[in-house]
Order: structure tokens, then C-alpha cells, then sequence
């Protein structure tokens, strides 16, 4: 019976602990900073644009077959203030599907696309959790604030731009 | 039927068939088993998988290498880590890679960290599985540490796509090693206290001595791997026996049961939680600076023609790959060796005897996860 | 005027009692769910009221407002009677408990015997249920709680005997009376045994093996819903509450206490007990039926038995009180020691052999392809 007693001692002993659970929708734990959550795309905050240009390789790279886009001719670089000549012009990506698996982020050779922060998008709808583009950049800013995302590789042509 | 009460005819009986599952409080996913039962007793018991079947080995050959990963980490979802490692290696072995030494000890941290969480879901389960409320908790409270650890090494806490073909996504944060100095002494202490709650225990005792009992030959000849296959006296352990990655160069012990019986399958369990914790100590006081990734990888992996099997120790066995490339950016062929089903078919074997009760706890000793059995 | 003592007054104070129960089951299961969370580190339920104390009732009203299902092929008259069936044994209890020296709706002279006898009618209702719900788990669990609670009801009756040879009464209020020592200290085999066949008769881990989810999942319960459900745990509660009251009122003193009234000295009694009853809910798993069966008939029916004995031999030869408490410790002694040896020492003490990985990298020698981390090149060629 001694070994009985013993695990009631155990749990006599964490029942006097503090409690390690926290009162989720109240209060919400912190994420790391590499939290990969929902993939937002980028702002460029100099040109106003996004970083994307529609290039389509997280596309075809995705395990899922989760996203799609257009691009368009980039009406910024005609003016010459952006040195991007095609533009992202639709971009969608089905929350529901996307796996989180952070290729996308990967194989972008642009900077374009992040693992956002965002991890609680429940919708009542069925296709409710389908994002345009116009929610993936906000996303993308949010995400950009929260964490002073700087980009690393389209460093070289926006320096190209200003002067 | 005559309504004679004095005749000596026996009674007519009926043996009773129980369907457990696939919904059921503790089949541990959606696992099936008709059972026939005389009272309490068993007299059959027929398994029933492929609830969970995703058709993973299919999809494989249609998905890029760097793709497969992510279904590799969806296969064993509680041991996402040892999943990706086994499939990288067995590309790395196919196109010679030389992975760096700093990315093969953050590897084995994660392997041995990951295995420890699996075995504290086990533990909960297993609790759970005998009657006991608690375990669950205590297990998942260090796991979620765990997990904590992994979101900041990998950005997420189940399904990680951490481990690249010749290396790693990325290195480890600056605060990792302080943040793994206040997770071990915690870690240590949790398994140290999931033992003193349940594992001598009366109650526990009873319900998992002489229960389940699997004999060494009756082991081997199923093929049963892992701590099954150590619980019933076999000291078989791929980290020693076949060395992969590093592990040549930790010091630990295989813990090797005596009887074959759940509580030994048990045991073993927390025995390889405390020799993992070792192992990680190892790594971290050894962990060299450097690369993290191969040079000469690139971004679309075309592995030469040819085919490989690699197979590593799983939390919940001898997990392995056979991989069949030819020489495009798919491979040909991927046959997954999941020792959770390779288990699994020992079960019949060991519920001769048992009662209904029992059927949930040795089917909980046995530890299976219904994404790798049905893949 | 006599109809209304005959009929009134005590309708009125079955009322009473059933508002007082009901409220009792409602901090019951507060307290349960907090004192569980609390041991396994959680924080229980916060969300309804301060510190979740509204939960229970959140959950009364949900469980009310369900829909009532009935399972295609059930039994339907027996399906619907059994809650009640269950839940009126165990509220009948209360008719003769007194909760202070005047506090009673009718104080029995056979009070003791009275409890004894109703409270193992709630079986009725739980095999009904089980056989009326049309499912196997449902079966499966009524006939454990058939065979479980009736192996359990002859230790309960046994100490039951033995506290009257003590006392020299069957009536409660005697009873708590009469406990120069308390009982606890004068007889802690006995207190003991209630405490266990008690949790079996209410199916308490680690005795719950009727309800088990992980095995039966639910057992008897598996078919019900909202209201029925209800009555069901309702009358679970009320049976452990019995179980919490009796054993302060015939082991610890009942409302006898200093300072405090004596209501308030019974419950506190009841309750505490009930907490170690929660608190070994937390920490046990739960036994097998064949282990049940044979705990129930091969150790506690003979240690209810030797309690007797031993009470006996006390009164018998004009024992000093402390005399059978030691020999009731050293039955509890040498019982325990016993289980430890077949339980624990059964087939070798149960260990893991540890095996050095050096050991065995020595003993089969590794091949010379996994020796270093170098890769092979096999596979290279084509």
C-alpha cells in the first residue's frame, strides 16, 4: 500500500503548486518569434506595393495546391517608382487547406510571402477561411509590425529605386 | 422451449460481439476491433485499420522531394522529428550528401526531445487507459514545454518541416541553449514524478503485471521493434545496433524488460525518457559551431537513380524508408516500414486470455499511432 | 390539523431535503471538478461566476434543456423508469440520517439497518438500465455493477454490525452518541473498510469499474441524455454524499465538535471525507472486475469478518478501547503487507534491466558502413 500512499502524496504535492494552464480566450500566450502560422504576404512599405510580383513559384511548390495568382503589368514602374515590371494582381489562398509547412516562404525569391502570426481564423462559412489578397497584406503589415520583419534578398533593388 | 425448469440441459450461451471502435473512448484513434467476449473473457479478437488511410506511399510519388517531407511529418504525428530524419536520410544516403556535424546534433536533440514527448503522451494514455485521470495531465504539461521548445526551433509545435535534405531550415534561436538548460532540470523532474505517481502503484500493478505477456521468440517472429520488442528481453536498439546520424558517440543505456508484459512495455517507456534526457545533456555539452546545411544542395533535389533503405529508431520502433528514385525531382517508389503496425499485429497474440478490460490496456501499452499504421 | 402532521410536515421536510441535497450536489461537483483541476494542475472551471462557482448550474440547465434521446429497439417504459429507479433508493437514504442530534425527518430505531437495506436498491435501476438501453457496453456495465455493488454490500453490512456491537444500538443518533473515542480512532479497519466498500457501492474510482469510460464508455449511462442523464448524476452524487455523512456518523463523531453547530460539524466531516474520495479519484487507476470480485470476497468480507471478531473479543473480555485499535492495526498491517507481496512481489519485483549501449556496441560489433557518420555511396551508380 506503500506505493499507493506515494502517489497520493504526488498529487497532494502538485495540487498545492501553481496551476500551468492559462485562461485561453482571456489571456493569450505569447508565440515564438519563428511562430509559423497562416502565410501572409508582404508590404513594401518605400514603394507602396506589395513585395510580390506573381511569380507563381509557391504555387507550384506548394504541397497542397492552396493558393493562386495573377499578376499584371505594374502601373507603379511605368511611373518609375518601383523597379518590379509585373505586379501581383490575385492572390488567394484556402486557409483551410494550407498546411503550414513554410515552403512557400522558402522558395519565394522575393521576400513575398511570410508565416504570419495569425493562427485563429475560424469562419462560419464553409469556404469562410479563403483569403484575397487585400486580407493577406493586411495580414502581411500586421505581422510586418508585430515583428520588424526586415526583407533579406529584395534589399538590392529597392536601393535601386531611390537613387 | 417447453418451460420445464427442472431439466439439467445446460443453458445455451452465446458468445458477445463487442465492436469497439472506431469510436470509442480508448481505441487511440479510429482503430476497430470486433471483439468476442464469454462474460468478461476474450475469446477472439479480430483488428480492423485503415480508418486513418491517406494513401501517403501514393502521394509521395507525386510530390517533390522537399513536399514529401511534410507528409513524412503526418505520418507518426507524435513523432513528427524521427519521421523527417528517417526520409532525409535516406536521400542523403542515395545522393552522398555529407551532413554537417552541428546539423546532425540539433538533429539528435530534436529526435531525443520528440521521443521524450511521445513517450509523455504514451504515459498519459496509458494512465487513462488503466483508470487513472491524472497521468494525461502530468504528461502533457511537460510535453506542451517540449513543444514550446520545438515552436521556437521550428516554428511549429506538431507538424515542424524542420529538417532539410543535407541539413536543416534553419539554425537554432540564440536562446536556445539557455532556454534547453531551464527545460531539462524541468523535464526531469516531471518524468520523475509521472514514475512516483503511477508506475508502483498497487492498483497499476495489478491491472499491468502478467498482462499482455509477449515472449521474446513470439516478439521476434511478429516483428515487433521498439520498446515492445526491448520489453519482451531483447536488447535491440537500431541507435546502437545500426548507428545513424551521430549517435555512435552518446553514452546511454537500453532498457531491456524481463517479462514481456505491459508493465514492462511501460517501463521501458519511462526508463527511455530518463536515458534520452542523457543523451541530450551529451549533445549540448558536445555541440559544435558551424554550417548547418550541406553545401552543393540544391533548392530541387534530383537524387541519382537508384534505390535505399534507411531505417531509424522511432519512439515507437524501427522505422523505416525504402526509397526508389529515378533520377527526376520525384522519387519512383516510397515504402514506408511503420513499426506501429508491425506492433500491432502482435495483439492478437497477446490478448490469450484477457479481459475486456485488458484489451484497452494492452492495446494502450502497445502504443500505436493510427497515422503511421494506416498511413 | 393531523392530516396536516401526518401528511404535510413531512412532505414539506422531504422537500427541504431535497432542495439541501440538490444544492449539496451542485457544490459537489464544484468542488470536484476544482479539486481534480487543481491536482493535475489545470484551474478547473472559471468561466461561469467567480471562480466557476455558477458551472454546476450552467450544467443543470444545459442538461435540462437537452434534447432526451432514446436508442432505436430500447425498452421503452424500463428506460425511462430506471434514473428514477436509481435516484430513489439512494434519496430514501436520507429520510433516517440525522444531520444533528434533533435534525432528522424520522428517527429510526433500525436507522443504521434501514440505511443499509435501501441503498442497495439502486442496483435495480442501474441493470434496468443497462438492460433496457439495447447496447452491448450497456449491458456489459450493468452486469458489473450487479456483481460489484452486491459483493460490496456484505462488508458495508458486516461493519455496519460491528459499529452496533460497539455502540449497542442501530439507531444514528445513538449511535453518534455513544463514541466515547471516536470510532476512527477505536476502530480504523472498520472506517477503512467502509471507505472502500463505500466507493465501490457508488462507483468511485478506483472501484468505478461499472461506468468505466475507457472500457464501457459509460456503461449503463452510455444511452442517456439531457434530464435522464441528470437524475442519474443527481443520484451518483446524492449515494457519495450518503457515503461522506455516513461514515463521519459512524466513525468520526458526526456533528459532535467544539465551538461550531453541530450541522456545520457533520458536513464539514462529510465533506472532508468526500475530498479524500475525489483525491484518490486523482491519483488511482481502477481495479478489474476479476480483481474487484476477488478484493471484495477474499479480502474485505473476511476482514469485515474479523472485525466483528475483534470487536467482539474486546467487549467480550472488558478491553480497555485501545485494545482494538491495535489489533485493528495490525490486521491492517499485515493485510497490507500481503497485498504487497502478491501484488507487487507476484512473478519477481517488477524492474527494467538497464543494458549499457557500450555493452552491446561491444558485444555485436557494428559494421563498418554505420561507423562513422560518413555516408555510403551506395546507390550512386546509374
Amino acid at each position: 500500500m506503500l506505493n499507493s500512499l506515494k502517489g497520493l502524496g504526488v498529487t497532494l504535492k502538485t495540487m498545492l503548486r501553481k496551476p500551468v494552464t492559462a485562461q485561453y480566450p482571456k489571456e493569450h500566450l505569447p508565440v515564438n518569434r519563428r511562430y509559423m502560422g497562416f502565410p501572409a504576404l508582404t508590404w513594401d512599405f518605400q514603394v507602396q506595393e506589395p513585395y510580390c510580383v506573381g511569380c507563381m513559384v509557391c504555387i507550384r511548390n506548394c504541397p497542397t495546391q492552396c493558393m493562386t495568382a495573377t499578376l499584371k503589368d505594374n502601373p507603379l514602374h511605368k511611373e518609375g517608382k518601383s523597379t518590379r515590371r509585373k505586379i501581383v494582381d490575385i492572390f488567394e489562398v484556402n486557409l483551410g487547406r494550407c498546411i503550414l509547412c513554410e515552403i512557400c516562404v522558402e522558395v519565394c525569391n522575393f521576400d513575398a510571402i511570410v508565416m504570419s502570426h495569425e493562427h485563429e481564423l475560424s469562419k462560419y462559412e464553409r469556404n469562410g477561411n479563403r483569403v484575397d489578397l487585400q486580407a493577406l497584406l493586411e495580414m502581411g503589415k500586421q505581422y510586418q509590425e508585430d515583428t520588424g520583419w526586415e526583407p533579406e534578398q529584395a534589399a538590392a533593388p529597392k536601393e535601386g529605386v531611390q537613387a | 422451449m417447453s418451460g420445464d425448469l427442472t431439466t439439467t440441459r445446460p443453458l445455451d450461451t452465446l458468445e458477445l460481439m463487442i465492436n469497439m471502435g472506431p469510436q470509442h473512448p480508448s481505441t487511440h484513434g479510429v482503430f476497430r476491433m470486433v471483439v468476442w467476449v464469454d462474460g468478461e473473457r476474450i475469446v477472439n479478437m479480430e483488428p480492423y485499420i485503415g480508418y486513418l488511410h491517406r494513401g501517403s506511399e501514393k502521394l509521395s510519388e507525386g510530390e517533390l522531394y522537399n513536399q514529401v517531407i511534410t507528409l513524412f511529418d503526418r505520418l507518426d504525428y507524435v513523432s513528427n522529428f524521427n519521421n523527417e530524419l528517417t526520409f532525409c536520410m535516406a536521400i542523403e544516403k542515395l545522393m552522398g550528401v555529407q551532413v554537417p556535424e552541428r546539423a546532425q546534433y540539433i538533429r539528435v536533440i530534436m529526435c531525443e526531445l520528440n521521443r521524450i514527448a511521445s513517450h509523455l503522451l504514451f504515459y498519459g494514455t496509458f494512465g487513462l487507459d488503466v483508470g487513472a485521470m491524472t497521468p494525461i495531465m502530468y504528461g502533457f504539461r511537460d510535453r506542451e514545454r517540449i513543444q514550446s521548445i520545438f515552436e521556437a526551433v521550428s516554428g511549429a509545435r506538431l507538424m515542424h518541416n524542420y529538417f532539410r535534405v543535407g541539413g536543416l531550415r534553419q539554425d537554432v534561436p540564440s536562446d536556445f541553449r539557455e532556454r534547453m538548460e531551464r527545460l531539462l532540470p524541468q523535464l526531469e523532474q516531471g518524468v520523475e514524478e509521472c514514475d512516483q505517481l503511477l508506475s508502483y502503484n498497487e492498483v497499476f500493478l495489478a491491472r499491468t503485471r502478467s498482462i499482455g505477456v509477449l515472449t521474446k521468440e513470439e516478439a521476434i517472429a511478429y516483428g515487433a521493434s521498439g520498446p515492445v520488442l526491448r520489453a519482451s528481453g531483447v536488447p535491440e536498439d537500431v541507435r546502437v545496433s545500426e548507428p545513424y546520424s551521430v549517435y555512435d558517440r552518446f553514452d546511454f543505456n537500453v532498457p531491456v524488460g524481463k517479462k514481456g508484459d505491459c508493465w514492462d512495455r511501460y517501463y521501458v517507456r519511462v526508463e527511455e525518457m530518463r536515458e534520452s534526457l542523457k543523451i541530450i545533456r551529451q549533445v549540448l555539452a558536445q555541440l559544435p559551431d558551424g554550417p548547418i546545411m550541406a553545401a552543393g544542395v540544391r533548392r530541387i533535389i534530383r537524387p541519382p537513380r537508384g534505390e535505399v533503405y534507411v531505417r531509424t529508431e522511432n519512439p515507437r520502433g524501427d522505422f523505416g524508408v525504402f526509397l526508389v528514385s529515378d533520377g527526376t525531382d520525384k522519387p519512383y517508389r516510397v515504402k514506408i516500414r511503420p513499426p506501429s503496425f508491425l506492433n500491432l499485429q502482435a495483439m492478437q497474440a497477446m490478448m490469450r486470455n484477457a479481459y475486456v478490460a485488458d484489451v484497452v490496456v494492452i492495446l494502450g501499452s502497445v502504443d500505436i499511432v493510427l497515422g503511421e499504421v494506416d498511413r | 390539523m393531523s392530516l396536516a402532521a401526518t401528511v404535510l410536515v413531512p412532505l414539506l421536510g422531504l422537500l427541504a431535503l431535497f432542495t439541501f441535497l440538490s444544492a449539496v450536489v451542485l457544490s459537489l461537483v464544484w468542488i470536484e471538478r476544482k479539486f481534480l483541476g487543481r491536482i493535475q494542475m489545470r484551474l478547473g472551471p472559471m468561466r461561469v461566476g467567480p471562480f466557476g462557482l455558477l458551472q454546476p448550474v450552467a450544467d443543470a440547465v444545459k442538461l435540462v434543456t437537452k434534447e432526451d434521446v432514446m436508442p432505436f429497439g430500447a425498452n421503452r417504459a424500463l428506460f425511462w423508469v430506471a434514473p428514477l429507479a436509481m435516484f430513489i433508493p439512494a434519496f430514501m437514504v436520507w429520510v433516517t440520517i440525522p444531520f444533528a442530534r434533533d435534525w432528522v425527518i424520522r428517527n429510526l430505531e433500525l436507522g443504521l439497518f434501514y440505511v443499509v437495506a435501501v441503498s442497495v436498491l439502486s442496483i435495480v435501476g442501474l441493470v434496468m438500465a443497462g438492460w433496457s438501453s439495447a447496447n452491448k457496453y450497456a449491458v456489459l456495465g450493468a452486469l458489473r455493477a450487479a456483481a460489484g455493488l452486491i459483493s460490496y454490500e456484505i462488508p458495508v453490512v458486516m461493519v455496519a454490525l460491528a459499529v452496533a456491537m460497539l455502540a449497542g444500538s442501530l439507531n444514528l443518533v445513538e449511535i453518534v452518541e455513544r463514541q466515547a473515542p471516536i470510532y476512527a480512532v477505536v476502530a480504523p479497519l472498520g472506517a477503512l473498510l467502509l471507505l472502500f466498500s463505500g466507493l465501490a457501492e457508488t462507483g468511485r474510482t478506483p472501484f468505478d469499474i461499472y461506468h468505466a469510460e475507457s472500457e464501457v464508455a459509460g456503461g449503463p449511462y452510455i444511452e442517456y441524455s439531457g434530464a435522464h442523464w441528470a437524475v442519474f448524476y443527481l443520484a451518483e452524487y446524492v449515494s457519495t454524499f450518503a457515503l461522506g455523512v455516513l461514515i463521519s456518523l459512524l466513525f468520526l463523531g458526526g456533528w459532535r465538535g467544539p465551538w461550531l453547530p453541530p450541522v456545520l460539524w457533520l458536513l464539514i466531516k462529510a465533506y472532508a471525507v468526500i475530498l479524500v474520495i475525489f483525491w484518490m479519484r486523482g491519483t488511482f487507476p481502477r481495479l478489474r472486475i476479476d480483481q474487484l470480485m476477488s478484493l471484495g470476497w477474499k479480502v474485505l468480507v473476511p476482514l469485515s469478518f474479523a472485525n466483528i471478531l475483534i470487536a467482539g473479543v474486546q467487549l467480550y473480555y472488558r478491553w480497555p478501547w485501545w485494545a482494538l485499535t491495535l489489533m485493528s492495526v495490525a490486521l491492517i498491517v499485515a493485510v497490507s503487507f500481503e497485498v504487497y507481496r502478491r501484488v507487487v512481489l507476484a512473478g519477481g519485483k517488477p524492474e527494467v534491466e538497464l543494458v549499457p549501449a557500450r555493452e552491446l556496441r561491444r558485444k555485436v560489433p557494428v559494421r563498418e558502413e554505420f561507423k562513422t557518420t560518413k555516408v555510403s555511396s551506395e546507390g550512386q551508380q546509374g
